[in-house]
């Protein structure tokens, strides 16, 4: 059981929770035992369930503890399988937390949802500004998760969170990928699970970084300029990607691009392998800018260790704009992605609360 | 949209090309402007990269929808 905080009322306790480094520096829903065991309930698994411990502080996260986060960020009980796929995500060893956690650099956990999940668990937002504010399931989810870095993990700015300036993303991260109108197989189908399975896929990322390009429906070739700009976006020469290579690193094309790379015969293998086989540069270029980086005189530096560090979906509204997440490439996993099976069999629907599964 | 606004208020007859994605973003901004019935005639999307050929071809289709709307401004 967690420990319980008294105060007289709900404004005294949301600025006891500040005070004590309890919040992400925003608001949060007080996690009274009433509000909380209403989250546990809906994970339909034991309070003390223990996930695993989290870094740097090496806290251990039960479910209780991830409810307590779960309300403070906002969720509804529906969100819980994907916040606690997300947690677990986190916590598997192939996510380096500890040193993501505490690194100086701009890494925050995206959390990309695949699957039915994206319906019966939010819905979660794939279209207009997924990333951005004005969808509820994608702002307390990823903030959900956040919270229990700071509670569970004990990440917080300047002490143990070194992160030198951080990015907006490490308020909340999330999105999902739009399968229903993407050319493309859903991404957890090509990284290996069934369409049925809902699977959240956890990423160390930096913010967005915008690609603009603007097709030409008469050039038939133009789609290469398209792939030269992303892999520049991806792993420009100021990039962690670039410099110290082998990070898994994402990249979220919008409906339109999709469609160019599409139409040109690419499936999401080829689009990896080009972008891949594009990120590379001159081991004497890397020397002059990155002197400290410096390595042999002579051949190219390649970004990726193969394509399929690169993480593609389609989500976003249609238009010019792609997006790419660069990533800091570092800790003993090398800023691999984890992917965990949302379970929703054990889920308990609240009645008033939970909508119907779709 | 904002442009399409701007002239019609200038008592210059005037009427907004949307493309169907935006679409319900130029009603927020005819509303937002005071002007909700501001002409408008609806493309597809996208237009922009899609090429001479096409780009012809769509205005070509939208071409009497627009001089409509602009004999209903005159009117």
């Amino acid at each position: 059981m967690a420990d319980l905080l008294t105060a007289a009322d709900e404004s005294a306790a949301l600025e006891d929770l500040h005070s004590k480094g309890l919040t992400d520096g925003l608001p949060v829903i007080i996690p009274t035992p009433t509000r909380v065991n209403r989250m546990v309930l809906a994970s339909g698994l034991e309070a003390d369930m223990v996930l695993g411990t989290m870094g740097p502080g090496h806290g251990i996260a039960t479910i209780e503890k991830v409810a307590v986060a779960a309300v403070m960020a906002g969720c509804l009980p529906d969100y819980m399988p994907v916040v606690l796929a997300a947690v677990k995500a986190v916590i598997d060893p192939v996510f380096d937390l500890t040193e993501m956690q505490a690194t100086t650099h701009c890494t925050a956990p995206l959390i990309i949802v695949n699957g039915p999940a994206r319906h019966n668990c939010g819905p979660i937002s794939s279209g207009y500004g997924a990333l951005g504010p004005g969808h509820r399931a994608n702002a307390s989810i990823g903030r959900a998760l956040r919270l229990t870095m700071i509670n569970i993990g004990g990440g917080r700015p300047g002490s143990s969170d070194m992160a030198l300036l951080g990015h907006p993303g490490k308020f909340t991260f999330c999105l999902a990928e739009d399968e229903e109108n993407s050319p493309f197989p859903p991404m957890h189908v090509d990284l290996g699970f069934d369409p049925d399975d809902s699977v959240v896929t956890v990423i160390g990322a930096e913010a967005p970084h915008s690609v603009l390009y603007s097709g030409d429906g008469d050039d038939p070739k133009g789609y290469l300029s398209l792939l030269d700009m992303l892999a520049i976006g991806i792993a420009n020469a100021a990039t962690n990607n670039a410099i110290l290579t082998k990070g898994t690193a994402t990249i979220v094309l919008n409906p339109e691009h999709a469609e160019v790379l599409n139409k040109a015969g690419l499936t999401r293998q080829d689009i990896a392998e080009e972008i891949h086989r594009r990120s590379t540069m001159a081991q004497t270029t890397i020397n002059k800018l990155s002197p400290a980086f410096a390595g042999k005189d002579s051949g190219n530096r390649d970004a990726f260790s193969g394509p399929e560090q690169l993480l593609i979906l389609m989500s976003g509204g249609s238009g010019l704009y792609s997006m790419v997440m660069p990533s800091w490439c570092a800790g003993p996993h090398k800023n691999s992605a984890s992917c965990i099976k949302v379970e929703s069999e054990f889920f308990c629907e609240v009645p008033g609360l939970a909508n119907p599964v779709i | 949209m904002r442009d399409g606004v701007n002239i019609a208020k200038l008592g210059i007859p005037a009427v907004s090309l949307v493309t169907e994605e935006f679409w319900p973003q130029g009603d927020f901004v005819a509303e937002s402007l005071g002007m909700p019935d501001v002409p408008r005639v609806r493309l597809p999307h996208p237009v922009a990269g899609t090429g001479v050929k096409n780009m012809r071809k769509v205005a070509a289709e939208v071409a009497p929808a627009v001089l409509k709307a602009l004999e209903g401004n005159n009117g």
